[in-house]
């Protein structure tokens, strides 16, 4: 019994780290309708800019708070001055250009820094409590908490706020939006920045555990794609939930279905998504998305 | 329509690709065989110079290992450079140059890298890291004729002269070090039970299957628990779990991956679980792993070494280190103290190097080979004592003999018996 609290324990703050992307992922979609492939990129370079700021003599807090709000300006200016030139287009060509932001990143970030291991700096202590009779560590506890409000935050942003409803409403229908006087630009760079800043928590929340390197949150950005899939693309609660249920699912197949084995977990999600998809094409949580005629 | 002529574009890039690709490789083996009689000098050496190729991962997330390999063999060869030279066998006395070449640790890369090398003149490849780069074009090497040796791979296939008679693998097997960890234990007397955590593929497998040969008959071991993860995997906290439940005192953690070893080191102390600790020499660096995990919390971390540890107390003062540290600021552009073995080695390769250059009697890939195979009892600078570079043993890399170490909270120390 132990040992299943503690597997289930382990999955959620794996997933937390999932979470933490795959919200970010929703943010972007919600208000702009691209998936943004390069989140994860995003994620990781501000990482390295909290940790630049460490090096440089900063407390911890405020290195992250700044990394935060610069992330919050290089999202905008990556929509602004980037992908703002294929919104119109295919959005084949915007997920493609993405995924070349994502691999352009990951080279600038190698040439400043080196793909050495760099250790980060915690927030939280390594020490753990236990409940249940499982051991659960501070640091996972506080990163799920964290991942908690955030998704809470967004929920409350997306359906009780103006800028909410605007960024929706951009996100749907953009000539509408503009028509009816919506600074659509504007806002776009709003989603895209916010998206940036919300990755930069997950880099920080992170990096201590995986340690600083350039494709740090590649596996994760996978799972997390996965976790926004399943959870509905419009709905941070179910992203997150979705990607506590990959965390724990995985570890329990692992351990408790012989055939499966750590070897073959990974598979196990992803045949998730396939029937989830069949039953329910928009996710588990996601609004079914429709056209009126 | 349009996506009926996608396809043949991407084809027709291949097929150009491959047509250079083929030309390219085909012109310079023209020119080798231009020179006629056994006598003529190979390409890549003149009488005044030789060549080296490195194909190494330097980006990607085995970049740092990488950019050592090609570190420690260019200082070793800058110092000499800046004295002179090498004085080869036949007389001459030549100055080494090295060119390195970023695989990325893909194999893809790396083939390509290698007939980059061919047409670039480059006598031998040597020093490279890793297993599927090194093996992309073990072939290409040898029908080519051109020596692929004192390559940092623990893949045994390298030492085997019926399959790889242009290669020499330089560390020791995955055999090796993991041997040497189930002796130590064997040897203790004392009833131990061990969980095993490896990486699935050849390198997880050559660890473990060492190990257990050497446990074999021994009544004081039992493994009471065994897990495996993927090279890919961010997490193994679930297998971690599942061990620590077993009960074991020892934990041997075949791992190659770098943050997955420090998240180990971590989760286990979490757990309360403080067994004894075996770790590959690819990832028992006190500097970038054990100082990060924590491991002063466990009552003794273990791993295989050869060579003297410069962060080590230990050795801050002998005259290996000093130099080595030296050499590698100046000539090889490495200002800080190496994170990682591979520096060390690769200085090795190149004294291991040097010395077949000594008795190299023609300027001749073949007789380069026959000398290398020639090196016994050589203790290469920074080599521990008890250990030495030998080539003549078929099925054995350059370096064979390894000493099990114990953490000493700051760099290593060698130890003859466990606990």
């Amino acid at each position: 019994m132990g040992t299943f609290i503690q597997l289930v324990v382990d999955g959620l703050s794996t997933g937390s780290i999932y979470a933490a992307l795959a919200l970010a992922i929703v943010l972007v979609n919600q208000a702009t309708g691209l998936i943004n492939f390069a989140q994860g990129g995003l994620a990781v370079l501000s990482g390295y800019v909290a940790y630049a700021f460490v090096q440089a003599g900063l407390p911890l807090v405020v290195a992250i708070i700044l990394a935060v709000a610069l992330s919050f300006v290089l999202g905008a200016l990556a929509e602004r001055f980037l992908v703002r030139r294929f919104e119109r287009g295919d959005p084949d060509t915007a997920v493609v250009v993405t995924i070349g932001l994502l691999t352009l990143i990951t080279g600038i970030i190698a040439v400043i820094w080196s793909y050495n291991n760099l250790g980060f700096p915690s927030l939280f202590p390594l020490t753990s409590v236990d409940i249940l009779g499982a051991v659960v560590s501070v640091r996972s506890l506080a990163t799920t908490v964290t991942i908690v409000v955030i998704m809470v935050v967004l929920q409350l942003l997306f359906l009780r706020t103006k800028l909410g409803l605007a960024l929706r409403a951009v996100a749907d229908s953009p000539a509408s939006s503009a028509l009816s006087g919506l600074p659509v630009g504007r806002l776009l760079m709003v989603g895209w920045g916010l998206a940036a800043a919300l990755g930069a928590v997950a880099g920080v929340l992170v990096a201590p555990q995986l340690t600083l390197t350039p494709g740090m949150l590649d596996t994760a950005l996978v799972y997390a794609l996965a976790a926004v899939i399943l959870g509905g693309l419009s709905s941070p609660i179910g992203c997150v939930v979705a990607a506590w249920a990959i965390g724990v699912l995985e570890n329990l197949v692992a351990v408790y279905v012989p055939f499966i084995g750590h070897d073959l977990k990974i598979a196990v999600p992803f045949a998730l998504i396939f029937v989830i998809l069949i039953l329910r094409p928009q996710g588990l949580f996601g609004r079914k998305v429709v056209v009126r005629v | 329509m349009r996506k009926n002529t996608r396809p043949r574009g991407v084809l027709g890039i291949v097929a150009v690709a491959a047509v250079i690709a083929l030309s390219a490789s085909g012109c310079t083996r023209g020119g080798t065989n231009q020179g006629g009689g056994s006598n003529a000098a190979s390409p890549g050496i003149t009488d005044s110079s030789i060549t080296l190729g490195i194909t190494t991962p330097l980006s990607g997330a085995i970049a740092g290992q990488g950019t050592c390999t090609v570190a420690g063999v260019t200082a070793y060869f800058g110092a000499l450079n800046a004295a002179g030279g090498v004085k080869f066998g036949d007389g001459k006395t030549r100055t080494v140059n090295i060119k390195s070449y970023d695989d990325g640790y893909d194999p893809q890369k790396s083939l390509a890298n290698f007939q980059q090398m061919v047409s670039d003149n480059v006598f031998a490849a040597t020093a490279g890291l890793g297993t599927p780069t090194n093996r992309a074009f073990r072939e290409a090497a040898i029908s080519q004729k051109v020596p692929q040796v004192l390559v940092m791979t623990g893949d045994p296939l390298f030492s085997d002269r019926k399959q790889s008679p242009w290669q020499l693998g330089f560390v020791p097997i995955y055999q090796n070090e993991g041997a040497a960890f189930g002796k130590l234990i064997a040897g203790s007397g004392q009833p131990h039970k061990v969980a095993i955590l490896s990486q699935n593929d050849d390198y997880g497998k050559g660890y473990v299957q060492g190990f257990k040969d050497a446990i074999k008959g021994a009544s004081n071991v039992s493994v009471v628990g065994e897990q495996t993860y993927e090279a890919t995997d961010t997490s193994v906290d679930a297998q971690l779990t599942q061990l620590a439940s077993s009960g074991a005192d020892v934990f041997f953690d075949a791992m190659s991956i770098t943050p997955l070893a420090i998240a180990s080191l971590q989760k286990a102390q979490q757990l309360g679980w403080k067994p004894s600790w075996f770790l590959p020499s690819n990832t028992s660096s006190p500097a970038a792993i054990l100082g990060p995990g924590g491991a002063a919390a466990y009552p003794g971390i273990y791993s295989v070494s050869f060579a003297k540890a410069p962060q080590s107390p230990a050795f801050a003062k002998d005259p290996d280190v000093v130099k080595f540290l030296a050499d590698l600021k100046q000539y090889a552009k490495y200002p800080d103290m190496p994170a990682f073995p591979h520096c060390m080695w690769s200085y090795m390769v190149g004294a291991t190097l040097e010395q077949a250059f000594k008795t190299m009697t023609e300027p001749t890939r073949d007789s380069f080979m026959t000398a290398l195979r020639n090196v016994k009892g050589l203790q290469a600078p920074l080599m521990l004592s008890g250990t030495s570079v030998d080539t003549t043993t078929d099925g054995q890399p350059a370096v064979s003999s390894v000493l099990v170490q114990k953490y000493d909270g700051k760099g290593y120390a060698t130890v003859q018996n466990f606990g």
